[in-house]
């Protein structure tokens, strides 16, 4: 109680100074970038969460390897200068010399000992092991500079998945921390919970200095009043704005934001065990319709779990076209043949998955009650949403379509693929032996090798299992000051990196 | 007074008892936090590691008995979340709520009583019917609407406002402006309500014929015997405050407990559900208290 | 307060013919034009529950995506487009006119639950022993303290969404409001000489609490009601917004303004008609409830048989 006295008389004693408000800032080199999602941990290994990740990745923790994800120069180096294969499953580090920390130490290959280790760990809870799955991660340090990090089983990526492991200083200790240490070019000055996070300008960062003295996160829950944060000179940057409110193109644009929407189609129950049903399923839907009506004219149809810029990603499959008539034949099809096509179907969808999902949702259910099937919308909040997304499903359900988002903006589909579509896979809706060994050997090959397995996989899901009915790519927009320059990418969704803003 | 004040302290204590093992056990009904804390491709040994660390491997009851007594030392559990002790978390929210509350419900109260019994005192005139179409298209007019449309009117297009946000005075206006308006528009039918029907009693009348003024007849008689049913219903305000405006702190990015509850209930983060629910059942309890010493003081009759 | 009470017997009510009363309740309601609007438009919002789902069910339904947002006053597509479409291009008329049986349905059953409840257990708490008052108030306490949105998702995880778990929800909500207030009047009442007469000759605690105590608490109670459907009607589209509300193809006014809560700079009247809707009805009622207040009251009824030239 005491405490609360003190934070309330510190908070009254915050309002009392009669500051007119401080807008643009129009030439100093500070910017403020308004985010849609509250930061409740300022944790590095929790980093690939994106609302974590948009402030702190690259910003003030870095990693070995950098993916490119926007243009193709692939996996670039960046506290790693070069590293080289030692034998099948050991891989070797050639680090970045003369770093510092923010707090002063220098960064050698201690710390990313450390930082491997801790991101494993079992005395934190980090988000880091799911991007490795049952591969153990062993480091050996050579030299301060040099250091060998072994995958057992033989991890074919291992390079890639060193982007994901943010490396802190040897120090750091066994459990989350509030303050991140990092090589990166910011460090954070305060963090203001629920206000804001400031971050500010390193003296001796080691690569080149970024324009940007001094960065304030500031959180709005409503797009429309991040929209306005901008529209009036409060904030220079609100990565997502909503559809509706974009409607300035002098600031606003549009990107992909490496979201695929899609539905799961759960072929435990009848009828969705029959494939007729799952192309009529597929044949139902206008996915043309949507675009520039319910999702931005921007959106494009979704052939893949992925977006069209990870390896493997296979041209050659055309969405679904809509055919209603089609669609109703292959149900009288199945019909004649004794499929319960009349069975209810339950379509599950999350609320707040996107501003206007519930549309969505609605427009959907009606495409497919068009062509006849018996569809119930369902909408759930996301603690309830999860638990019928992963297994294990409820043995007593109704036949199900789940609409969900997949995120995968890390270059390569191994984060997805076994997940979605492995018969052991937390979120597959289906088992097929032959998807099973697909996946597989496409984890464990490499090079040209594995693109084209991938690309493989992508045609056989689509076109011969129709494992689920893909839907759209989705796209967020941006809104920026036009006193700073800041081109939005596929990448901005889970980081945003401050050296890429710029001045007029 | 002082068995009253005893009485109340002792019985609080029994409800707040009663509040945290129902919050308890009900919360816990409603899914696993390990699953909404972790990404969806969490391996099954990340899901039993994230249980382990943070004990909710044990049977509940196991788990209830850890809270008390954790709590009989003051402990409030750490926040899943934030990785920090829950309590904390829940006093900076309050801060922001408590003040936020106090000075809307301060405004409203004064303003509700002014008006309401200028209302009251010509029932149906013109100004008693201008009030309440006002204030009953207020209460009724949902609040992020009426947000969202004050936000671009006073910060966007006049810009005389921030938008959202803290910092400083200015930041203050909009959200206590928009919290202002329906408990307003209530206050002030329970007042105008009240009035009347203290205006047709006979003793109100009795003054009249004696020939007291106008003004002294509203507030010295009329005010007086008015103001239980008001003091309630303005209790009630508060406390709903107290309990978070959550729309007016999600619209207007203000760090209040209402916006901390509703994220922590949705993302299952138990042990800050619980802190905030003490920490703000709490403050109701004495503000009840408050309430029933003013109707002691108000009218003797109701001492017991 | 030594001051005179109002008299107990002031329910002097003539026995007059059934038939003429009704005429002369009619003829008051006739003479306040403002009372008179609101009972026309609540019995219009009254027939489009009852009949709305009926006749415009479907319409209520039909999506064309390539209409969608269509601005209102243009009946170029029919008369149900003259409220304009939805973001769906669904007709926003009958959708407004369907929504009110749901809407209805969920605020007058929470009202209805948390206010019989309420005041009865507000009746208790004052009159009876002040032990048995000061448990049923910690109750109250209890409740208000729990979050109602807690509640809400303990409830409607538990048990589904529904028209029924909704108005359970909304009803346990809010009763501590009816119960504070009832208990409060009844502290107030109970000290009046009246009542003290009535325990005197003997009535029975029964009898004293319904005949004499409870005619005194309703007016409050029925303000508070009145004002209470709103606020009903709002929260349940603040449930909607999170998910755990009514599910379409079920809609309600509550529903309709938080999905049109996006398109506010762009189509603002995908919110405004079911907006309006709750406005007018809450305005409705509270103009009837103040109506009813002075017309049931004998001892004010003179305001509205003299004409609205009423002074005070």
């Amino acid at each position: 109680m005491k405490r609360s006295l003190m934070s309330l008389g510190a908070a009254l004693l915050s309002a009392v100074h009669l500051a007119v408000p401080a807008s643009a800032q129009n030439a100093s080199k500070d910017v403020t970038i308004v985010l849609g999602e509250g930061v409740d941990l300022m944790e590095p290994c929790m980093s690939t969460r994106s609302n974590i990740g948009r402030v702190l990745l690259q910003n003030i923790n870095e990693t070995l390897t950098e993916f490119d994800v926007v243009g193709d120069k692939g996996l670039m180096p960046r506290l790693a200068e070069s590293w080289d294969q030692q034998n099948d499953s050991t891989w070797r580090f050639h680090l970045r010399k003369n770093v510092k920390f923010s707090d002063g130490s220098d960064f050698d290959a201690e710390d990313v000992k450390h930082s491997i280790d801790r991101a494993m760990s079992k005395d934190l809870s980090c988000e880091t092991p799911r991007y490795f799955g049952s591969t153990k991660i062993t480091a050996t340090v050579v030299d301060p500079s040099t250091i060998d990090i072994t995958a057992e089983p033989k991890q074919a990526i291992l390079p890639l998945l060193m982007s994901i492991v943010t490396i802190v200083p040897s120090d750091t200790p066994m459990q989350f921390v509030r303050d991140p240490i990092g090589t990166g070019p910011y460090k954070m000055a305060a963090w203001n919970v629920g206000q804001n996070i400031v971050l500010e300008r390193r003296g001796d960062y080691w690569g080149d200095a970024p324009q940007v003295e001094k960065a304030t996160y500031v959180f709005r829950t409503d797009p429309a009043v991040a929209a306005a944060m901008v529209q009036t000179g409060e904030a220079d940057i609100a990565p997502a704005i909503s559809v509706t409110d974009a409607t300035n193109a002098e600031t606003d644009q549009a990107y992909p934001n490496s979201e695929v929407f899609y539905m799961r189609i759960d072929q435990g129950k009848p009828p969705l065990q029959d494939k007729r049903i799952r192309e009529a399923l597929n044949l139902a839907i206008d996915r043309q319709a949507f675009v520039g009506t319910l999702v931005p004219a921007e959106t494009t149809l979704a052939t893949a779990m992925v977006p069209p810029t990870t390896l493997g990603f296979n041209k050659d499959i055309k969405p679904w076209p809509f055919d209603a008539e089609k669609a109703k034949a292959l149900i009288a099809d199945a019909k004649a043949d004794g499929v319960a096509v009349d069975s209810k179907i339950t379509l599950i969808g999350r609320s707040n998955l996107f501003p206007n999902v519930l549309e969505v949702m609605e427009a959907i259910q009606s495409m497919l009650t068009d062509v006849g099937f018996n569809v119930d919308l369902q909408m759930y909040e996301v603690a309830e949403f999860e638990d019928i997304y992963g297994k294990p499903f409820a043995e007593d359900r109704t036949a199900q379509l789940v609409a969900a988002q997949h995120d995968n903006a890390r270059g390569d589909p191994v984060f997805s693929m076994f997940f979605k579509y492995h018969s052991n896979g937390p979120q597959s809706g289906f088992s097929d032996p032959k998807v099973d060994q697909m996946i597989e050997d496409a984890t464990a090959a490499t090079g040209e090798d594995r693109a084209k397995k991938w690309s493989d996989l992508f045609a056989y899901l689509n076109n011969d299992v129709v494992a689920d009915v893909l839907l759209f790519n989705q796209v967020s927009f941006a809104r920026v000051n036009p006193r700073v320059t800041f081109k939005p990418t596929i990448a901005t969704n889970s980081q945003l990196q401050l050296s890429q803003v710029g001045f007029k | 007074m002082r068995k009253l004040i005893f009485g109340r302290v002792l019985s609080s204590f029994f409800s707040l008892a009663a509040l945290v093992v129902m919050v308890f056990f009900l919360s816990r009904l409603t899914g696993d936090p390990a699953a909404l804390f972790l990404p969806r491709e969490a391996t099954q040994e990340m899901l039993d590691n994230f249980r382990r660390l943070h004990g909710l491997n044990d049977p509940l009851i196991v788990q209830f008995g850890r809270y008390v007594w954790d709590l009989l030392h003051l402990d409030f559990g750490q926040s899943l979340r934030q990785a920090r002790p829950a309590i904390d978390v829940v006093f900076e929210g309050f801060a922001w709520t408590f003040q936020l509350a106090a000075i809307t419900i301060a405004l409203v109260s004064i303003a509700a009583i002014v008006i309401g019994s200028l209302a009251a005192f010509r029932p149906d005139g013109i100004f008693d019917r201008f009030a309440s179409v006002v204030s009953l298209i207020g209460a009724s007019a949902p609040d992020f609407w009426v947000a969202i449309v004050a936000i671009v009117v006073f910060a966007v297009n006049f810009a005389w406002l921030p938008t959202s946000g803290t910092g400083t005075v200015w930041h203050w206006i909009l959200p206590v402006a928009v919290l202002f308006i329906r408990p307003f528009g209530l206050i002030l039918q329970i007042v105008r309500g009240s009035m009347i029907q203290s205006f047709g009693s006979l003793y109100v009348k009795t003054a009249r014929a004696k020939g007291v003024g106008n003004t002294s007849i509203i507030f010295v008689h009329t005010l007086r015997n008015a103001m239980l049913p008001v003091i309630t219903v303005i209790g009630d305000q508060a406390a709903a405050m107290l309990n978070g405006a959550v729309i007016i702190e999600t619209i207007f990015g203000f760090p209040g407990v209402g916006k901390l509850m509703i994220d922590s209930i949705l993302q299952r983060d138990f042990n800050v559900v619980l802190a905030a629910i003490m920490v703000t059942a709490l403050a109701i309890f004495v503000m009840n208290l408050l309430i029933d010493i003013a109707y002691a003081i108000l009218d003797p009759r109701v001492r017991t | 307060m030594t001051m005179t009470q109002s008299l107990p017997g002031t329910s002097t009510q003539a026995e007059v013919q059934q038939k003429g009363r009704i005429r002369g309740v009619l003829g008051m309601l006739w003479r306040d034009k403002f009372a008179l609007a609101a009972t026309i438009f609540l019995l219009v919002v009254i027939s489009c529950a009852v009949f709305g789902p009926m006749l415009m069910g479907d319409a209520a339904l039909s999506q064309n995506l390539r209409g969608r947002n269509a601005p209102p006053f243009s009946i170029a597509n029919g008369w149900f487009y003259v409220l304009g479409s939805d973001s769906l291009g669904r007709p926003l008329l009958p959708r407004v006119v369907v929504a009110a049986q749901n809407t209805m349905l969920i605020a007058a059953g929470a009202v209805l639950c948390s206010s019989i409840i309420g005041a009865l257990l507000g009746l208790v708490a004052g009159y009876a022993s002040s032990r048995v008052g000061n448990v049923i108030l910690r109750l109250a306490d209890v409740i208000m303290s729990f979050p109602s949105l807690l509640l809400a998702v303990v409830v409607l995880y538990i048990l589904a969404p529904s028209v029924g778990n909704l108005v359970i929800v909304l009803a346990i909500t809010r009763i501590p409001v009816y119960l504070r207030t009832t208990r409060a009047e009844v502290m107030e009442i109970r000290q009046r000489m009246f009542v003290e007469a009535a325990e005197v000759m003997g009535a029975s605690p029964v009898r004293i609490v319904f005949r004499h105590i409870l005619p005194m608490v309703i007016p409050t109670l029925v303000t508070i009601a009145t004002l209470d459907f709103a606020f009903v009607m709002l929260a349940e589209s603040s449930l909607s917004f999170l998910g755990i509300g009514i599910q379409p193809p079920q809609i309600t006014w509550g529903l309709m303004v938080s999905q049109g809560r996006q398109y506010l700079a762009t189509a603002w009247w995908l919110a405004f008609w079911p907006g309006l809707a709750i406005i007018l009805t809450t305005m409705s009622l509270n103009l009837l409830s103040n109506w009813m207040r002075i017309a049931l009251d004998p001892a004010q009824r003179w305001r509205l048989e003299i004409g609205g030239k009423a002074n005070g």
